[in-house]
């Protein structure tokens, strides 16, 4: 057994899966506001990439002002989302919101594609380019900054939600809509809020992947992966996307090390079969129980 | 104008149709069937064919979604397993088609048991989550299997019958519309029986459904099994089509087309999953004529038909669910309805 | 409500259809020799179909102005498929639906496998395309097709050749697509290795386009090879590999096939580009060296042009030439005349685009050269002389 190679595997995987976490608490963060499986993250989340790539590299803009209108951009998706698409549908089955993400997953897709065409693009370089070492153990630098990225963003938001006003307002409606109401909280601002941060998480998480392994836009299908982050960890709980995230990245790197890299989807894909079998609500999710 | 039928029984009111004028609607439907690869020309017999097919496998999904309620976004994934049967048996035994497409059939249901086994504890998105886990691992197997040829797939001969090869569309068609409207009618009167009816109550409630009486696990694998077995004979059909059958053949975005086909068309009718399969199937074809008139106007128009092929996809089926929640299928019974009460409500 | 009109609503469908195909009928010449295609202008593929496309309307605007062949014009009919088997299926069932099709250019190799026994039912083309696949490369199964090209296979035997030549027992790394294209010359390519006396030590499999590949170039790293053979992608992920590799120090030389050897998508590598190296058919857009068709492209469009671009363009050429030799020799044209006339083809100038007069015996031309970035010049340029197998 080659330990140092297998801390390097892990190093790696754990880099991927703080990427995976980010992703996960914007998922959670709608599913926990407006109970939306958006299953439109990655394509948010590609649009961030194809955003910051339209800024920096077409607009020829520095790194440091790129980024927040990178953001900027997100939240304003999230926000038009919310009132054009989800708002209709409000009081309609689960499965038809599930459906129009899916069908605004599309949209964006060609609409990335008609601006930018269907050919993978990279980002220009903007973080540092020397090695990292841990010890002997080799971290690849872009990782490295994306784990460091991706766990300042989810303090932030962890803090947000934990002390901002918005954020007391957000759990309370999660945790009932009605006396949410009641107390004077306005729900469809905190609908709209949900979406505004998560879609502006997502477009910052894009940014980092698409500096990783370059943007296309077929790069949504990180989507799938963080389903299954949030579906092990629980749809409504951050505290399971953040332990999803990092376990799913891990897994994918040892499978992708061991077994080769066929086998990485299978990896999650089995991973997630089992959990709904076991816990078909994740490790931390709540179980919902149905009353006639 | 017509106010309403008169029914004296109860197998009248079950009948599939109830007036002279839906005969006579549905013998000009199967002459325009049957002349059409005489009087088409061969890309439209050829579009004919994949509509068939698609109405096939929407028909299958409707079973399982819009009547059980049980949403699946494995229906690719289920008609691959059909396309794979057919395609090993023709090649390792040669042995009959019609053979070959029900064991497609079979096999399918076989698997679509397996994949609705998780039904029993999980539903709704969750359901659907593990079709999509069900639809990866599937896709794994169909291109890491030697018995599937792996990445390189299958290709297979032409289906005969009495030594005469149908490998032209014109031919198929005798074969693909036929079955097809076999399931469709099976399908239709599927849900004139008491395993019908109970998919529905599973759909409307499924606690009360069980409380009727109604076993729940037994019923849903059946749910399952049926419209896997639709999906397995669509995808047998398929084999025979294209007569390639790859891993890439039956994408996820394949799965959501089915899906998006019966929300369009409209989930829990028979007729919504044919006009839905139709429809999304020949979206595409007019957007491409309508690219081909702008093309001289319009540098590079050709490339842009993919991108705005998928925008007109995402929209269809946002802009369904948003404002016709009912699909096509409503949008049809209204307009019969004006029809029937013209003049005097319109 | 009962579900009993169902089928009104299709027969509604199926009018609309009948009076639709009623339009698209007529408008047919004799006169013209058409040349079909379904062509993968969107897509993950589409850097290539954009190319092609050009490529070939070029050469046959070439053909044309000069008169056609024997007054014939070629005609060039083609669709998008977005590289997706079902719509490349479409696309040929269409076009040949409308028109009288001679020639054709697929995308796929899927599509290749799954029109060819419907090309031999109905022998009346002949079909090229963008897949060099090994496997299409066998005139028993495949007796209408032909590639402008060595396939994969002959690919990754030239770059082998070249190793064992420049450094025998070298330490080889295959890094291939999950997919049928990466995955086309591996078996057999390992066995060449051993043939010729190089040493796999690595074989790493991952998915193709833009993804995270830290895992796997810690793998390499682990391997430490000599070469570094990249296969079955178009440019992503090899950017993140070559990057990866060289910070940590690792001194392999990374190589690449056909489709990942394009000037400008090897130039998008940065400057880890310098040293990259792969295997070439032809001569690139700017190549100085004497070469009266690259003059003529050069003419025709100013800006730098790709090598699909040179591969549609050469595609047709080679098609054209069979048409003529058919033509010439006063006998029909159809699939069978048409490719024995292609394979009359012996030691044929194409004008410069391959670097020597050219044979197709069978159904690839098994020619290329090394070529290597250097990266003052922005360009590759040729590390070899050109290689032919099998002669």
């Amino acid at each position: 057994m080659d330990w140092l190679f297998l801390a390097e595997v892990s190093l790696a995987g754990l880099g991927a899966g703080a990427l995976y976490a980010l992703t996960g608490v914007a998922f959670v963060l709608i599913y926990k506001a407006t109970r939306v499986v958006n299953l439109a993250i990655g394509e948010i989340l590609m649009l961030g990439g194809y955003a910051f790539f339209g800024f920096a590299a077409g607009a020829g803009l520095p790194v440091w002002a790129a980024i927040p209108l990178t953001i900027l951009v997100g939240a304003l998706a999230g926000a038009v989302i919310e009132r054009a698409l989800i708002r209709p549908m409000l009081g309609e089955s689960p499965i038809s919101v599930f459906m129009v993400t899916v069908g605004l997953g599309s949209i964006l897709v060609g609409l990335v594609e008609l601006g930018f065409g269907a050919d993978p693009l990279r980002l220009p370089e903007f973080l540092p380019n020397d090695p990292i070492f841990l010890g002997e153990a080799y971290l690849a630098p872009k990782v490295a900054y994306g784990f460091a990225a991706a766990s300042v963003l989810i303090a932030i938001a962890l803090a947000a939600l934990r002390f901002s006003r918005a954020g007391v307002a957000l759990r309370a409606t999660a945790g009932d809509q009605g006396a949410a109401y009641s107390v004077g909280i306005d729900v469809g601002r905190v609908f709209s809020l949900a979406w505004v941060a998560a879609c502006a998480t997502a477009a910052g998480a894009g940014i980092v992947v698409g500096a990783i392994g370059g943007i296309s836009p077929t790069m949504g299908v990180f989507g799938l992966s963080v389903l299954v982050v949030v579906i092990v960890g629980g749809l409504d709980s951050v505290a399971g996307a953040l332990v999803g995230g990092l376990l799913i990245g891990l897994i994918e790197a040892l499978a992708g090390a061991f077994l080769g890299g066929e086998f990485k989807l299978l990896a999650t894909f089995g991973l997630l079969v089992l959990i709904l079998m076991v816990r078909p609500y994740g490790l931390f999710g709540t179980h919902e129980i149905e009353r006639l | 104008m017509r106010i309403g039928t008169l029914k004296l029984s109860y197998a009248a009111d079950e009948a599939l149709l109830d007036t002279p004028v839906q005969w006579l609607w549905l013998a000009a439907l199967a002459a325009a069937l049957v002349l059409l690869p005489f009087v088409a020309g061969p890309y439209w017999v050829y579009l004919a064919c994949l509509v068939a097919i698609n109405v096939a496998s929407a028909t299958g999904l409707n079973i399982l979604t819009g009547y059980t309620g049980l949403v699946s976004l494995g229906q690719a994934a289920f008609m691959g397993v059909g396309a794979y049967t057919v395609a090993v048996l023709e090649i390792r035994l040669g042995t009959p088609f019609a053979l070959n497409l029900l064991a497609g059939g079979i096999v399918t249901a076989l698997v679509g048991v397996i994949v609705g086994i998780p039904s029993l504890r999980v539903k709704g998105l969750y359901l659907a989550i593990a079709t999509i886990a069900a639809s990866m691992i599937l896709h794994f197997v169909f291109a890491h299997w030697s018995l599937t040829g792996e990445t390189r797939g299958l290709s297979l001969p032409p289906a005969t019958i009495f030594g005469r090869a149908l490998d032209e569309p014109r031919e198929l068609y005798w074969v693909i519309v036929p079955v097809t409207a076999l399931l469709v009618l099976g399908a239709a009167n599927l849900f004139r029986t008491r395993v019908g009816r109970a998919f529905i109550a599973i759909r409307d409630r499924d606690i009360s459904a069980e409380v009727l009486g109604i076993p729940l696990l037994r019923t849903k694998l059946t749910s399952f099994a049926l419209s896997s077995f639709y999906a397995g004979i669509a995808g047998g059909l398929w084999a025979y089509f294209f007569r390639v059958v790859t891993p890439e053949s039956f994408p996820l975005i394949t799965s959501i087309f089915y899906l998006a086909a019966i929300i369009v068309g409209g989930m829990g009718t028979i007729l919504g999953g044919i006009l839905g399969a139709a429809f999304m199937t020949l979206v595409p074809e007019v957007l491409k004529l309508f690219v081909g008139l702008v093309a001289p106007f319009v540098s590079d128009a050709l490339s842009l038909l993919a991108p705005i092929r998928t925008i007109v996809f995402g929209l269809l089926i946002v802009g369904f669910l948003i404002f016709e929640p009912q699909g096509l299928a409503e949008i049809w019974r209204r307009i019969r309805r004006f029809f029937h009460l013209w003049p005097f409500r319109t | 409500m009962t579900h009993t009109w169902t089928r009104r609503g299709l027969a509604g469908i199926i009018a609309a259809g009948l009076a639709l195909g009623a339009i698209e009928a007529g408008a047919q010449s004799n006169e013209d020799i058409v040349l079909g295609g379904s062509i993968p202008l969107t897509g993950v593929f589409a850097f290539a179909g954009v190319g092609i496309h050009a490529g070939i309307q070029d050469y046959l605007k070439i053909v044309n102005d000069g008169g056609g062949i024997k007054g014939r014009k070629i005609k060039y009919v083609a669709e998008d498929t977005a590289y997706k088997v079902d719509a490349s299926v479409a696309a040929f069932n269409k076009i040949t639906g409308q028109e009288k099709v001679s020639l054709y250019y697929g995308d796929s190799t899927g599509f290749a496998k799954t029109i060819n026994p419907e090309l031999d039912r109905r022998g009346s083309m002949l079909m090229a395309g963008a897949s060099f696949a090994s496997e299409l490369n066998d005139p028993k199964k495949f007796p209408l097709q032909f590639m402008a090209g060595p396939d994969y296979t002959e690919m990754v035997g030239i770059l082998m050749r070249y190793i064992a030549k420049e450094k025998p027992g070298s330490r080889i790394a295959l890094v291939y697509s999950d997919t049928e294209f990466g995955r086309d010359p591996i078996g057999p390519g390992e066995k060449l290795a051993t043939d010729l006396g190089l040493k796999v030590v690595e074989k790493i499999v991952t998915p193709p386009g833009s993804v995270d590949v830290s895992t796997e170039v810690l793998k390499l790293r682990r391997a430490n090879p000599d070469f570094t053979i990249f296969h079955g992608y178009v440019l992503a992920p090899i950017p993140e590999f070559i990057q990866q590799a060289k910070q940590m120090g690792m001194k392999s030389q990374f190589m690449g096939t056909f489709w990942s050897m394009d000037n400008s998508m090897v130039q998008r590598l940065g400057e880890n580009a310098e040293g990259f190296m792969g295997v070439m058919p032809y001569r690139y857009y700017y190549d100085t060296e004497k070469a009266p068709m690259l003059e003529k492209i050069r003419q025709m469009r100013p800006e730098y042009q790709s090598t699909a671009y040179i591969q549609g363009f050469v595609t047709a050429m080679l098609m054209t030439e069979a048409v003529k030799r058919t033509l010439d020799a006063g006998k029909e044209l159809n699939g069978a005349n048409l490719k024995a006339s292609l394979n009359t083809i012996k030691d044929f100038d194409t004008g410069g685009i391959f670097g020597v007069p050219i044979s197709i015996p069978g159904n690839s031309v098994p020619v290329g050269r090394i070529y290597r970035y250097d990266g003052k010049q922005k360009q590759m340029v040729p590390a070899s002389d050109w290689i032919r197998l099998g002669a």
